[in-house]
């Protein structure tokens, strides 16, 4: 038991409802027996895989720690919290929900100011005038930090804010801030506007693999099965499958690839054709023009094949 | 790298020999000090704590800034003092070990500048070979060339002050250079009512901002007044218009940063760039020759000592005369020893006035690797 793989995946909330949905449409259930008190859970389908119930930011820090393999967090936290994420951590994959910016957010009124190089002058100004440095009020230090001196400002102060950051240039205790915001629907409520160049990342939740961790060959067994099943369920999603009586000739095998990025992928004469989502009915007016008498498109659950697009730089980055 | 008691034995020997006394700072000391002086950056780097009042404390990230506090505590500001140190700095640098060893010294309060920069150089290299970094390159520097050129430009203030702060990192310095001449000019939003303003008069232009700004409801937004943000708009509109710095005062900057040689030759190289540009920059440049006469003349031949127009020390209380001591070696690598003039340090302390300042940091676990 104790070589199982170990995901960890938010214990409350709408995150930790789209992960569930994340693993279902991948053919995988997980289970927490006795409900929202129970900190450990199973994934029904695949042998060998504990599940632990954590926090948002304890899994980047048990990620970081590797007392976890895998786990659901967004880049913002992976970022912000471990340091030297690229040395700890893989990006396995987006998972397509849980988006927001990490942004610099500054007063409306500053009409001088839209990039960050304006904001480097108004930093070096202020101190000038007014003998202290321009104040930061954010909760992403790291981020932070590292985006204004990518952008060579010094001349500042970080004010560590645990909640309701947007207020605080209104209430004086910031001059500005850096927070994340899915609409900017809150930082336009207070008066806050967003530099040009001001977007320091675009995070969406990733399943995350942890580089630090123990990988023993039964983890990596499990983790390869996840994988294999959540890639082909990707694949799947992306294309559909378009079937006619018409025999396909190479020339035409060819004009379908070029025309359609469609492929063939049983190969033979016959016609099933795999062929991406906003292009399968325009191939379907095709394949009648060319003297097709029915077509019919349908979408497909799972595509398996050698390859695995998620498990493979995984296993690279692991091997090293 | 352990290194030898007799190394420490021989470099207080050479300090006191010379007249330094030797200190012991707190190894505690506030952050925010830090923090104000340095910038967040200094902030990852940091060993921090909180104390019993709530307060952010460090353990100390170097030595200067300990000692210059302690200069402070001990009598009355712009009084002469030398010391000397040797302990432990605290830096957090993944990798490696948080605790290096470092010593140096420090020349306050003595007004003849030329001379101490000279003693304090003399002084870095007799400790270098101490150590046993019997030899090393010497690179050197002086940013108050730089800033009596910005004056003999006549640019804006604020652009003095934005270039000073920048000076030191010759890439950052350069783009700033660029915007400043006009460089990606906007056509933005803003444009036209810009270009209405144009040539009227400036303290009425920022008058119109200011009452715009004030018709909105806004007085003071996120700590800067109405008239603050009106007059940096309107130096926006100047630069956009071209009638900002020309580009001829940025390509003088430029040729002057390209300039470096061996010191002997710098002297020359920078009084012909002073007499080719037609700019008095005689105070400066006399103060560099004499402090390179003060060199020889102390047994440090001026052809050995590698001099570059750009070369200084981003830390805004550094004011003039750096230098670097590095490994032969080791080119490219990191200095076994760093110094230079920090005339703003004591003040930014809390000191009524400005207080003559130089001095040098050797760190002890680069000497003599590879060497």
């Amino acid at each position: 038991m104790s070589d199982d793989l170990i995901i960890a995946i938010p214990s409350k909330g709408r995150l930790q409802e789209k992960t569930h949905n994340f693993f279902a449409r991948a053919g995988l259930t997980v289970e927490r027996p006795g409900g929202n008190r129970n900190y450990q859970g199973r994934l029904k389908g695949v042998s060998s895989v504990a599940i632990a119930f954590l926090s948002a930011s304890e899994i980047t820090r048990e990620l970081a720690a590797g007392s976890v393999h895998v786990g659901v967090t967004g880049v913002d936290l992976v970022q912000e919290n471990i340091s030297e994420p690229t040395e700890k951590t893989h990006l396995i994959a987006p998972l397509g929900f849980g988006h927001a910016d990490v942004v610099v957010a500054l007063p409306k009124a500053w009409i001088d100011v839209s990039t960050m190089a304006d904001l480097g002058d108004v930093a070096s100004d202020f101190r000038a005038k007014h003998g202290r440095r321009l104040r930061v009020a954010t909760k992403y230090v790291t981020l932070t930090r590292s985006f204004f001196a990518a952008h060579g400002i010094s001349d500042y102060r970080i004010v560590e804010s645990s909640g309701a950051t947007e207020g605080a240039p209104a209430a004086g205790s910031a001059e500005l801030i850096v927070d994340i915001t899915s609409t900017g629907a809150t930082l336009s409520a207070n008066n806050l506007k967003i530099p040009e160049d001001g977007i320091i990342l675009n995070s969406q939740a990733h399943l995350v693999a942890s580089l630090t961790a123990p990988w023993g060959q039964k983890a990596l067994d499990s983790i390869e099965q996840i994988l294999d099943r959540v890639a082909a369920e990707a694949k799947a999603h992306a294309v559909r499958e378009v079937r006619s009586d018409l025999p396909i000739s190479s020339l035409q095998q060819e004009e379908i690839a070029s025309t359609f990025a469609a492929t063939r992928p049983f190969g033979g004469d016959g016609g099933i054709i795999h062929c991406p989502v906003d292009n399968a009915p325009a191939l379907a007016s095709w394949l009648r023009q060319n003297g097709a008498a029915t077509v019919s498109i349908s979408a497909l659950s799972y595509i398996f094949e050698t390859e695995n697009p998620l498990f493979q730089p995984l296993a690279d980055k692991l091997a090293v | 790298m352990p290194l030898e008691p007799t190394i420490n034995a021989a470099l207080s020997d050479l300090f006191e020999k010379n007249g330094h006394e030797t200190v012991e700072p707190p190894v505690l000391q506030p952050a925010d000090v830090f923090l104000d002086l340095a910038g967040e950056d200094i902030r990852r780097r940091l060993f921090l704590t909180t104390g019993e009042d709530g307060r952010d404390i460090c353990l100390r990230p170097d030595f200067t800034i300990p000692v210059s506090r302690l200069y402070l505590q001990r009598g009355k500001a712009g009084r002469a003092a030398k010391y000397s140190y040797n302990g432990l700095i605290f830096r957090q640098r993944p990798g490696h070990s948080g605790e290096i060893p470092q010593a140096g010294a420090e020349i306050l309060g003595m007004t003849e500048r030329e001379q101490a920069d000279a003693q304090i150089l003399i002084l870095a290299q007799e400790a270098a070979k101490a150590a046993g970094q019997k030899e090393a390159t010497i690179r050197i520097g002086d940013e108050a060339v730089f800033t009596a050129l910005l004056e003999a430009l006549g640019l804006p203030i604020v652009w003095r002050r934005r270039l000073r702060d920048l000076f030191g990192e010759r890439e950052r310095l350069d783009k700033a250079i660029a915007r400043m001449a006009g460089d990606g000019r906007r056509s933005d939003e803003n444009m036209g009512f810009l270009a209405a303003l144009e040539g009227a008069d400036p303290d009425a232009a920022v008058t119109v901002v200011e009452d715009l700004l004030s018709i909105a409801g806004i007085s003071t937004v996120g700590g800067r007044t109405a008239h603050e943000i009106s007059e940096r708009f309107l130096e926006q509109a100047a630069l956009a218009s071209g009638v900002g710095v020309s580009q001829g005062a940025a390509d003088t900057l430029t040729r002057f940063l390209n300039i470096s040689g061996p010191a002997d030759q710098a002297v020359e190289k920078l009084s012909e760039f002073a007499l080719s540009e037609k700019l008095n920059l005689s105070v400066p440049l006399e103060r560099f020759e004499r402090r390179i006469d003060l060199l020889r003349a102390g047994g440090i031949e001026p052809k050995n000592l590698s001099y570059a127009a750009d070369f200084g020390r981003r830390l805004d209380y550094y004011t003039g005369f750096v230098f670097e001591l590095h490994n032969p070696h080791d080119s490219g690598g990191q200095p076994v020893i760093g110094g230079g003039r920090y005339d703003l340090l004591v003040r930014l302390l809390g000191a009524e006035k400005d207080v003559p300042a130089v001095g040098f940091s050797m760190w002890l676990d680069r000497m003599n690797e590879k060497g």
